[in-house]
C-alpha cells in the first residue's frame, strides 16, 4: 500500500514550490476541500448503496421479515440461520459450490492459457481474431445460460443431435434431469463464459516476459516443454495465482448462467449459494429475512477468502 | 526441418481453428435458430439450415411483445448509470493517484474489500430502502443503484489509469497558473480518454447485464429491461425458442459491438493489475 508507507502528516504529491507543505493555513483548507469534492460523489455512493445495505441486511437477518408479515415484524434471534444450516440441503448447497468453483476455475484457466500461448506470436489478423475469440466476456450470463439450455435440449438440441451423429450415444439425453449431467452442463458452460478473461489475463503477462530469457534457455539446449516450465510458468506464476483467486471470489456469486439454465435443479443438484439465496427472494414468499441469513453467511466466506486473497496478492503487487 | 515447421503451423492454426469455433458455435447457432421458421426448429432429426429464412421473430419481438420498449429503457438506465459512473471515478481515482493523506492506505484496503461484495447480496436491503421512498419500479431507482455497483470498481481501474499519467504534465500546467481543475480537465483528461473508454465500457457491460436487482425491482411491463424481459419470457409457459432467440440476439449485441470497439482499452483495463510496466 503506497499510503501505509507514508509518513503522519498529509503532503502535496507536487513538487511545484507552492505545492510543498509549508504553505499557509488558507492553502490547506482549500486542499482539504477540494480533495473532499473529489471523493464525496463515489463516497457518498458507497456508502449509502454499499455500506449500508450490508448492514441492513445483517440486522434483517435476525428479523422475521417476509411479504406477510411486514406490518409484525421483530427478532427471532438465530431463527433464520437455524434453518438455513440446519435444513439437510446445506450440505448439498456448499459441496455444489465446491465442484462449481473448482472445474470452473481450473478448466477456465487451462483453455486460457493455451489460448494465450497460442495468441503469443503475432499472426496476421490476430487482433480480429482477439475480438472474435475474447468476446464472451462482455455477454450476459443470463443469456448465454439460455442459449445452451437451447444447446442442450433433450429434445432439439445441437449437442444431443452431434453425440448421436458421432456414435457416442443412441438417443438423446435428457441432461437437466440426471444430477451429475446437469452440473457438467453448467459448468461446461460457465468454462465458456470464463476461459477468455484468463487468456487476457495471462497473454498479458506472457507478454511482459522479455525475449532475452528465451534466448539464453535456447542456448543452454532446452526444449519447449522444459521451457515452459522453467522460464514461462514461473513468469507467469504471480498473474496466474491472482486470477485465480479473483475468478474464485467472481464465479461463486455468479448465479446467472445456473438460473438460466436449471434455476439449481434437479432437485437442488446444480443449487450453489448464490442461486440458493436468490430462489428464496423470488419463490419462497420474498421470504427476506432467511435470504439475508444466507447473504451474511455468503459474505462470511466472501471476507475470509478476500483477507486470504488480499493477503497473497498484496505480496506480488504493491497497488491494487 | 521445413516439413516439422509447416506441420508445427498447421496444427497451431488448427487449434486456433478449435478455438474460434467453440467461442462462436453458440451464438451462431442461436441466431439460426430465430430466422427459422417454427417448423424448422422442432424436427427430427435437427435441420442445421433453414431453406426459408425469416425475421418474423424479430418482427414478433418488436412488434407485439413491445421489445422495443425494453430496449429503450435499457439504454437509457445503462447509459445514463454509466456517464455518471465514469464522472465519479474520473474524481476519485484522480484523488487517489494524486494526492497524499492520511488514511490513504486505509481506504485503498476499504475499496478492495467493497468491489468483492456483488449486487445480489445487497438487493434485498436496497430494495426496503427504495420501497420506502417510492423509488421501486422506478428506471431511476435502478440507476441509482447501478451507480454504487459500479462505483468501487471504477475507482479502482480509474487511479491505475491515472498511475500511468505522469505527473509531470501536470506540475507543468500548474506552475503555469492553471487552477487543479484546469489542469485536471485540459491536461489530463485528454491522456486519460483511453483509461475514460475503459472505465465506461465496464460499467455498460455490467449494467446492460445485471439482471437480479432489476427483476426485483422493476414489476411493471413498462418499466422491463431488456435481461428482465428475457426472464419474462422463460417464466411463461412454453417457450418459443426462435422468438426467444431474436431476444437474446437482441440482447447480446450491444456489448458485442461495444467490445469489438473498446477491445484495445478493456484489456488494459483488465490487465492493468497483471502487469507493471
Amino acid at each position: 500500500m503506497p499510503g501505509s508507507k507514508q509518513k503522519k502528516g498529509a503532503q502535496a504529491p507536487f513538487s511545484s514550490p507552492e505545492m510543498r507543505p509549508h504553505h499557509s493555513l488558507k492553502k490547506k483548507s482549500r486542499r482539504f476541500f477540494f480533495l473532499l469534492a473529489l471523493f464525496i460523489p463515489t463516497f457518498s455512493v458507497i456508502g449509502f448503496l454499499t455500506i449500508y445495505p450490508t448492514i441492513r441486511g445483517f440486522i434483517l437477518s435476525f428479523q422475521n421479515y417476509t411479504v406477510f408479515n411486514i406490518r409484525r415484524i421483530r427478532y427471532i434471534g438465530l431463527q433464520n440461520y437455524e434453518r438455513v444450516l440446519q435444513s439437510g440441503d446445506f450440505g448439498l448447497i456448499l459441496w455444489n459450490t465446491f465442484v462449481w468453483i473448482f472445474f470452473s476455475v481450473l478448466f477456465q484457466m487451462l483453455l486460457g492459457l493455451g489460448l494465450a500461448l497460442l495468441m503469443r506470436k503475432p499472426f496476421k489478423g490476430r487482433g480480429i481474431y482477439a475480438g472474435f475469440v475474447f468476446y464472451p466476456w462482455a455477454l450476459s450470463g443470463f443469456a448465454i445460460g439460455l442459449i445452451w439450455r437451447w444447446l442442450f435440449d433433450g429434445s432439439f438440441g445441437i449437442i444431443n443431435d452431434i453425440l448421436i451423429r458421432l456414435g457416442i450415444i443412441e438417443r438423446g439425453i435428457s441432461f437437466f434431469s440426471d444430477p451429475v449431467l446437469a452440473m457438467v452442463a453448467v459448468i461446461t458452460v460457465n468454462i465458456w463464459y470464463g476461459f477468455p478473461f484468463f487468456a487476457i489475463m495471462i497473454l498479458a503477462a506472457l507478454q511482459g516476459i522479455p525475449q532475452d530469457v528465451y534466448e539464453s534457455a535456447w542456448m543452454d539446449g532446452a526444449n519447449p516443454i522444459n521451457t515452459f516450465f522453467k522460464v514461462t510458468l514461473p513468469f507467469i506464476r504471480p498473474v496466474l495465482i491472482n486470477t485465480v483467486l479473483l475468478r474464485v471470489i467472481w464465479v461463486m456469486n455468479y448465479p446467472d448462467i445456473i438460473y438460466a439454465m436449471t434455476r439449481g435443479g434437479p432437485a437442488k443438484a446444480t443449487e450453489i449459494l448464490s442461486v440458493y439465496m436468490i430462489n428464496i427472494v423470488f419463490y419462497e414468499n420474498n421470504n427476506f429475512s432467511k435470504a439475508s441469513a444466507v447473504g451474511v453467511i455468503i459474505i462470511s466466506i466472501l471476507m475470509v477468502f478476500t483477507t486470504f486473497t488480499y493477503l497473497v496478492t498484496n505480496t506480488k503487487r504493491m497497488e491494487l | 526441418m521445413r516439413v516439422k515447421k509447416s506441420v508445427k503451423k498447421t496444427l497451431k492454426a488448427l487449434a486456433l481453428g478449435l478455438y474460434l469455433a467453440f467461442a462462436i458455435a453458440p451464438i451462431l447457432w442461436i441466431f439460426l435458430t430465430s430466422i427459422k421458421p417454427p417448423e424448422d426448429i422442432y424436427t427430427f432429426p435437427i435441420k442445421y439450415w433453414t431453406e426459408k429464412p425469416s425475421f418474423d421473430a424479430y418482427r414478433y419481438l418488436f412488434g407485439f411483445a413491445k421489445f422495443s420498449k425494453y430496449f429503450g429503457n435499457s439504454v437509457f438506465v445503462t447509459m445514463f448509470a454509466s456517464i455518471v459512473s465514469t464522472f465519479f471515478a474520473l474524481f476519485s481515482g484522480y484523488a487517489l493517484s494524486r494526492f497524499r493523506f492520511k488514511g490513504k492506505g486505509f481506504l485503498l484496503i476499504f475499496l478492495f474489500f467493497t468491489q468483492m461484495i456483488p449486487a445480489y447480496l445487497l438487493m434485498i436491503p436496497q430494495f426496503q430502502m427504495f420501497s420506502g421512498m417510492k423509488l421501486t419500479n422506478n428506471l431511476f431507482g435502478i440507476i441509482i443503484i447501478y451507480i454504487g455497483l459500479g462505483a468501487t470498481f471504477s475507482t479502482i481501474m480509474s487511479k491505475g489509469f491515472f498511475d500511468r499519467i505522469p505527473v509531470s504534465m501536470e506540475e507543468a500546467g500548474l506552475i503555469d497558473g492553471c487552477t487543479r481543475l484546469g489542469v485536471l480537465f485540459r491536461i489530463t483528461v485528454p491522456l486519460l480518454l483511453p483509461g475514460l473508454a475503459a472505465v465506461f465500457s465496464f460499467s455498460f457491460v455490467n449494467n446492460w447485464n445485471e439482471l437480479f436487482t432489476a427483476a426485483l425491482f422493476l414489476d411493471s411491463d413498462a418499466k422491463m429491461t431488456v435481461p428482465v424481459a428475457l426472464y419474462s419470457f422463460i417464466s411463461k409457459a412454453g417457450i418459443q425458442w426462435n422468438v426467444l432467440g431474436a431476444g437474446i440476439i437482441v440482447a447480446l449485441v450491444p456489448t458485442m459491438i461495444l467490445f469489438f470497439f473498446a477491445q484495445k482499452y478493456i484489456i488494459a483495463g483488465l490487465t492493468q493489475g497483471a502487469v507493471k510496466e
